[in-house]
């Protein structure tokens, strides 16, 4: 073995660079709940809930870590996960078919929506971000149009128990599924043609495709494993909440993209952390559930979710910026001629907006009650 | 002097894009243990002449022969499999990949667990530094890093070791291998280039840097307008006969 030399510390922490992010704010969250709640948040039942939400987004986010690799993004898993759901659904209950059969049919038919989008992006050369978002739509259209606002509920145990079962003395079905999940995606990424091709592409795709790599095939590829594990979501969603609407799954795009990037994934690709990926699903899971915990509104998870997207996306950014000489402090950077610039314009609609709050409010005649 | 037959030769090759005119009736002979250098000014058809001798364009017109053989090659990987390879000026590397990794793409080496197919990288990686070092005579800092923390001139190591690792390479085609280079790692190049050309290879350099090519070439064919202007030995030449044929300037004397 010839010797390699002495690895610099950038080079040793680079493999672990995907979960000290994640790991720092768990540990901030752990820490700040310690003070905050710790009686109701510190139990075992409540361990319990934070992994049986995590799980759902596990599969998921597995998959959109090869999606985001490629550079890809898939906007359309919500909807695809609630209509494999109703579709499932719908087989067994209106043509009775067995529970196990309608499980696999779930994850086929999601693995078709997302050959549909890769086709969609690859053949018709629309952007994937435009192309999955109008997919996303079309999926959730035909989810209202099977459903017609009906809920679906009462499955076989089978269901059930892939969404919320556990095996006696060990950990819930969906989490091992999850697990097991962003195992085989470990090993896919870096044992298999896929994983490495996924990588080359998104980190350099012209230089696949002059090393004959099939750039269009294995986009494709990434969408119908994103659109199976949504499928699959899809299925666990029904059996954890025992129940299917047209509408479920909503914010399921942004929090799995969330979980991936605040995991060290880069948006711009070529940088792929399975076990960020699974760090930050276990991070989004937990916040949510702190901010359950201490009563802060459902519709927080929202603001919550989207601030960590920005956050991470400039974290990773900032730290993969080599050079840092040049800027001289906080105060240099703000007396730049564009910031200035830019300062200005920000201060001229600031001032506008308190012109018009203050002329709204002495022209104001009283609350007007809407209804 | 390199063996007079050519493993390569190009016969009245046109290329016409539409209205425009690439390259008109343009011979390119290369021998193996020869280096053969390009030059011409922007525009005068190098670029579009290796492209077809690598399968990347088909010629409008004029025929290719590879050891007398008449050769048809519709794609790159049929030049590939050939044995005409190119190294591209932008190399061609994703940056994010391990050395052995961007060495081995496209052409990964395997190992099977019942019946099941994948990656083999503990094998590639020691194949990388085996071929890294015994064929082009380099050590990697590490095989661990990114490539895009090595140096242009171990990335260029990688993106050569690529090409040479077939071993039934027998034509390669470098554009612009310097162009990105400082002068240490130029030279290191043209040190490697001279051990492929030792190694039996025959080489089609392409380079606006007449340093390189007067250091390093055996012949040099001299493009203007998409035409072959002349084909002149190095060693019987000089930097001014071959400036005045780029420019055009010994023909309007």
């Amino acid at each position: 073995m010839p010797v390699s030399a002495p690895k610099g510390l950038q080079e040793r922490l680079d493999p672990y660079l995907a979960i000290i992010g994640p790991m720092v704010m768990i540990l901030m969250i752990l820490a700040f709940m310690g003070v905050a709640e710790p009686a109701r948040y510190f139990r075992l039942s409540n361990l319990n809930i934070i992994l049986l939400e995590a799980a759902l987004y596990m599969p998921l986010a597995m998959a959109m870590t090869f999606v985001i690799t490629q550079r890809g993004i898939d906007l359309s898993i919500g909807s695809v996960a609630a209509l494999t759901g109703i579709i499932m659904a719908f087989a067994i209950k209106e043509f009775g078919f067995p529970a196990w059969i309608a499980v696999l049919l779930g994850i086929a038919i999601g693995g078709i929506f997302g050959l549909i989008n890769g086709l969609v992006i690859t053949k018709f050369r629309v952007p994937d971000l435009i192309g999955t978002l109008a997919m996303d739509l079309v999926y959730r259209g035909f989810a209202l149009v099977l459903a017609k606002g009906l809920v679906l509920a009462r499955f076989p145990d089978l269901i059930t128990d892939i969404g919320r079962g556990r095996l006696p003395g060990f950990l819930p079905i969906p989490v091992i599924i999850g697990i097991l999940a962003f195992l085989i995606g470990a090993f896919i990424l870096r044992r298999s043609w896929f994983g490495r091709y996924s990588i080359a592409i998104g980190s350099n795709p012209e230089a696949a495709e002059m090393t004959g790599i099939a750039v269009d095939r294995y986009k494709v590829y990434a969408y119908v494993l994103m659109g199976a594990m949504a499928g699959l979501a899809g299925v666990m969603l029904t059996g954890k909440l025992n129940a299917i609407q047209a509408t479920s799954a909503p914010y399921f795009n942004l929090h799995v993209i969330a979980a991936v990037v605040v995991g060290g994934t880069s948006l711009f690709g070529g940088r792929a952390y399975m076990l960020g990926s699974f760090a930050g699903v276990l991070l989004l899971s937990m916040m949510i559930n702190a901010l359950v915990t201490l009563r802060i509104e459902f519709f927080w998870q929202s603001v919550a979710s989207g601030v960590v997207i920005i956050l991470s996306v400039a974290f990773y950014t900032w730290l993969q910026k080599k050079d840092r000489d040049g800027a001289k402090g906080l105060l240099n950077a703000f007396t730049t001629p564009d910031n200035i610039k830019l300062m200005k314009l920000g201060g001229v609609l600031a001032a506008g907006t308190v012109v018009l709050l203050v002329i709204g409010s002495l022209f104001s005649t009283g609350s007007v009650p809407s209804g | 002097m390199p063996a007079a037959t050519p493993i390569i030769s190009m016969r009245g090759i046109s290329k016409r894009f539409g209205g425009v005119t690439a390259l008109q009736e343009v011979d390119l002979d290369v021998c193996p243990g020869e280096v053969l250098a390009i030059v011409g000014d922007n525009g005068a058809g190098k670029s579009t002449l290796i492209k077809i001798l690598t399968g990347v364009y088909q010629p409008t017109e004029g025929a290719i022969e590879m050891d007398g053989q008449a050769l048809s090659m519709n794609s790159h990987s049929e030049a590939i499999e050939l044995g005409i390879d190119a190294v591209y000026q932008t190399l061609a590397l994703a940056d994010h990949l391990d050395p052995a990794a961007n060495m081995f793409l496209g052409s990964e080496l395997t190992k099977s667990f019942l019946g099941f197919r994948y990656l083999d990288n503990g094998r590639m990686r020691v194949e990388a530094e085996r071929v890294l070092l015994e064929r082009l005579g380099v050590r990697l800092r590490s095989m661990d890093v990114p490539t895009e923390s090595l140096s242009g001139g171990q990335r260029q190591a990688v993106a050569i070791a690529r090409a040479v690792y077939h071993s039934d390479l027998r034509v390669l085609v470098m554009d612009e291998p310097t162009a990105a280079l400082g002068p240490q790692e130029t030279a290191r190049t043209l040190k490697l280039i001279e051990v492929l050309r030792e190694e039996g290879l025959a080489i089609v350099l392409i380079s606006h840097s007449l340093d390189d090519v007067f250091a390093i070439s055996d012949r040099i064919q001299v493009m203007r307008r998409g035409r072959r202007v002349d084909v002149v030995h190095t060693r019987q030449t000089s930097r001014q006969e071959v400036l005045g044929l780029i420019v055009g300037a010994a023909e309007a004397a």
